[in-house]
């Protein structure tokens, strides 16, 4: 699927261009906006993070994981129980911890499941945030159903720059690590082609793995980061299924399996289902929304929003709805052999 | 003291027997719609929540009893299955890349569609299917048996073996039968894929909603109790092995009987934990399911 092209210079200096003034806008943010455009973009700073680690898993690596947020509650809980009063941790000690314990957690539950079809780790995934859910919920140290509160920071302008670094940093793991090395070229054979990516030598389940373990330790760190910009966690914040269900939906509106697909999609729907939070007052129909958007992506647009750029893939279906020409034959063909999709 | 103590584990393994009953009933569809359309419909629990939703709306709208509704139940989710149905088969079969997963995350989308859309509609607050057919307290040797619960067991397994009967002695069963293990031969053999999976969806889907009706008698519930179901089911398909439709009655009564005696041994804010648990071990140690004749890779 994943089929490089030869790109003229034109369309590179384009994108270059592009990057940069995106770049300069999220840097300068806090410069020319008020405090409460700036948490708003921390937010989108924040979902377009999640919604990259798990486009890892999910996208690269073809293996849906529907519990991704027991990692960000993971990394959230880390954080606030390290920073308790007696304890007292330093905030940028306390990421590395959540990112190795949530980590341990992908490896406990990866390691049965992603030898077996991918419902199976669906499954697996979910139960596992479910259960999380429950125990944090019952046992003592993380405040139960009441939760925990982490020592107030009231500077807007510095949970921006974390979040924003934090995300930055996981847009640059994914880029060197998945579209720029081996390891990217292993993940996305094992996703094509599980039994020709095994034939050629590839562990498949330790590549696997790894890719799961990648995706569950990132958004741990951006968990650490929310629990201490929103100063008091709980089950519902932190460990709500919603949480992962974005991070789907956006992977998928943006488009899986691209490096720019999450954050599109991130930026679309957060912006989106703030305008409708400030407008209707209504979370419940917002669920009911991205449900409806959900599965209408799947059913129009497989691709995400960057299918509907030019020269990103071959997008058959919405060419045909928009009536653009067809590509020529052979330039990026959907001709993908399905009979080794094994989810 | 011992005899007690006896009697409290006889009660909590009925108990737990009566309610896996349901399990069953909710699972034996899912593991055959997944047999056959080969997606796993994480839309599962919402065809219980709806279903129980139904029940209300017969008492409330209509006047007409929940129970003596089941089978008007059974209609109406068949025929929004058959709706549902082509949509998945359609993106299930599509020219996509990773059409499996695709298909997961519709029934995903369509599952947090029926949630919100009834979220919004009817709020959070915890309602009972009010039933006046059937009531009372059925007493064998100190052990208490509802008969609701009891007309819930003997639901379950009526529907279930009607559904047995229906997959081992007539050809259509024997077309299921034939899709679920493999598609390319079954078509080969000249059964018409597409409809026969919406066939068994659509049964599927009646009977969880009928299934849905007892379980909102018996149990309150809310707009959002749907993914809390689905993971019973998906226990009970992994238990049994994905497809395996014999796995489904052991593994469904199993998880009746460990969910009773976790919450009354260790305390119901545990279960979730134990029942994940054992699914964890069991994944392990039979990726196949009990009876070893799911299909694992």
């Amino acid at each position: 699927m994943m089929v490089q092209e030869v790109k003229p210079k034109r369309s590179a200096a384009l994108s270059a261009l592009s990057l940069i003034v995106i770049i300069a806008f999220l840097a300068t943010l806090p410069l020319w906006t008020d405090d409460y455009w700036v948490r708003i973009w921390t937010g989108v700073a924040m979902w377009a993070g999640l919604a990259a680690s798990w486009n890892i898993i999910g996208g690269y690596a073809g293996y849906i994981s529907f519990g991704q947020v027991a990692f960000f509650g993971i990394g959230a809980y880390a954080t606030a129980i390290l920073m308790q009063p007696g304890l007292d941790w330093n905030f940028f000690l306390t990421l590395p911890v959540g990112a190795v314990v949530a980590g341990v957690f992908a490896l406990i539950v990866g390691w049965p499941t992603l030898r077996l079809r991918g419902a199976y780790f669906a499954i697996a995934t979910w139960a596992l945030a479910e259960a999380l859910t429950q125990i944090v919920n019952t046992v003592d140290f993380t405040g139960g159903s009441f939760g925990l509160s982490t020592p107030g920071n009231a500077e807007t302008g510095f949970f921006y720059y974390a979040m924003l670094i934090a995300s930055a940093a996981i847009y640059l793991i994914i880029f060197l690590l998945l579209e720029r090395s081996r390891f990217g070229y292993k993940v996305k054979a094992v996703r094509d082609n599980e039994a020709a990516a095994q034939s050629l030598g590839i562990n498949t389940t330790s590549v696997k793995l790894q890719a799961f373990v990648l995706s569950a330790a990132l958004p741990a760190v951006l968990g650490g980061i929310d629990a201490y910009w929103i100063t008091f966690i709980n089950p519902q914040s932190v460990l709500a299924g919603d949480i992962t269900d974005q991070m789907v939906v956006m992977s998928l509106v943006g488009g899986l399996g691209h490096l720019w697909g999450p954050a599109i999609g991130a930026t679309v729907l957060y912006l989106s289902s703030t305008w409708l939070n400030a407008h209707f007052g209504s979370s419940t129909g917002y669920i009911a929304m991205i449900g409806a958007l959900l599965a209408l992506i799947v059913l129009f647009l497989p691709d995400g929003l960057v299918g509907l750029l030019p020269r990103v893939r071959n997008m058959r279906l919405v060419r045909q709805i928009l009536r653009l020409p067809e590509r020529p034959a052979g330039a990026a063909g959907p001709s993908v052999d399905t009979s080794g999709d094994r989810p | 003291m011992v005899r007690v103590a006896m009697q409290l584990l006889v009660q909590t393994v009925i108990d737990g027997l009566l309610v896996g009953g349901l399990y069953v009933a909710i699972s034996i569809g899912f593991s055959l719609a997944f047999g056959v359309l080969d997606v796993v419909d994480f839309a599962v629990g919402e065809w219980v929540m709806l279903g129980a939703f139904a029940g209300v709306a017969s008492q409330a709208w209509l006047g007409i009893d929940p129970i003596a509704f089941l089978p008007a139940v059974f209609v109406i989710f068949a025929l929004i299955g058959l709706l549902v149905a082509p949509l998945i088969y359609r993106v299930r079969t599509s020219r996509y890349a990773r059409p499996a997963l695709m298909a997961l995350a519709f029934t995903f989308g369509i599952a947090m569609f029926a949630r919100g859309v009834m979220l919004t509609s009817v709020g959070f607050d915890p309602r009972t299917v009010e039933t006046h057919l059937v009531g009372g307290t059925l007493m064998i040797g100190g052990i208490h048996i509802p008969w609701l619960r009891l007309a819930g067991f003997i639901f379950a397994i009526v529907s279930t073996a009607l559904f047995m009967g229906f997959l081992f002695f007539t050809r259509t069963g024997l077309a299921v039968r034939a899709t679920a293990q493999n598609k390319r031969n079954a078509s080969l053999m000249g059964i018409d894929v597409k409809r026969l999976s919406g066939l068994v969806y659509a049964i599927y889907a009646g009977l969880t909603a009928m299934a849905g009706v007892l379980i909102g008698a018996i149990y309150s519930f809310t707009a959002q109790v749907g993914p809390q179901y689905s993971l019973l089911a998906f226990f009970v398909v992994v238990m049994a092995g994905l497809g395996s439709v014999g796995g489904v009655l052991v593994a469904g009564l199993f998880l009746g009987m460990l969910q009773a005696l976790v919450t009354v041994y260790v305390g119901a804010d545990y279960t979730l934990a134990i029942v994940f648990g054992v699914l964890f071990l069991i994944l392990l140690v039979s990726p196949q399911g009990v009876l070893r004749r799911g299909l694992a890779a």
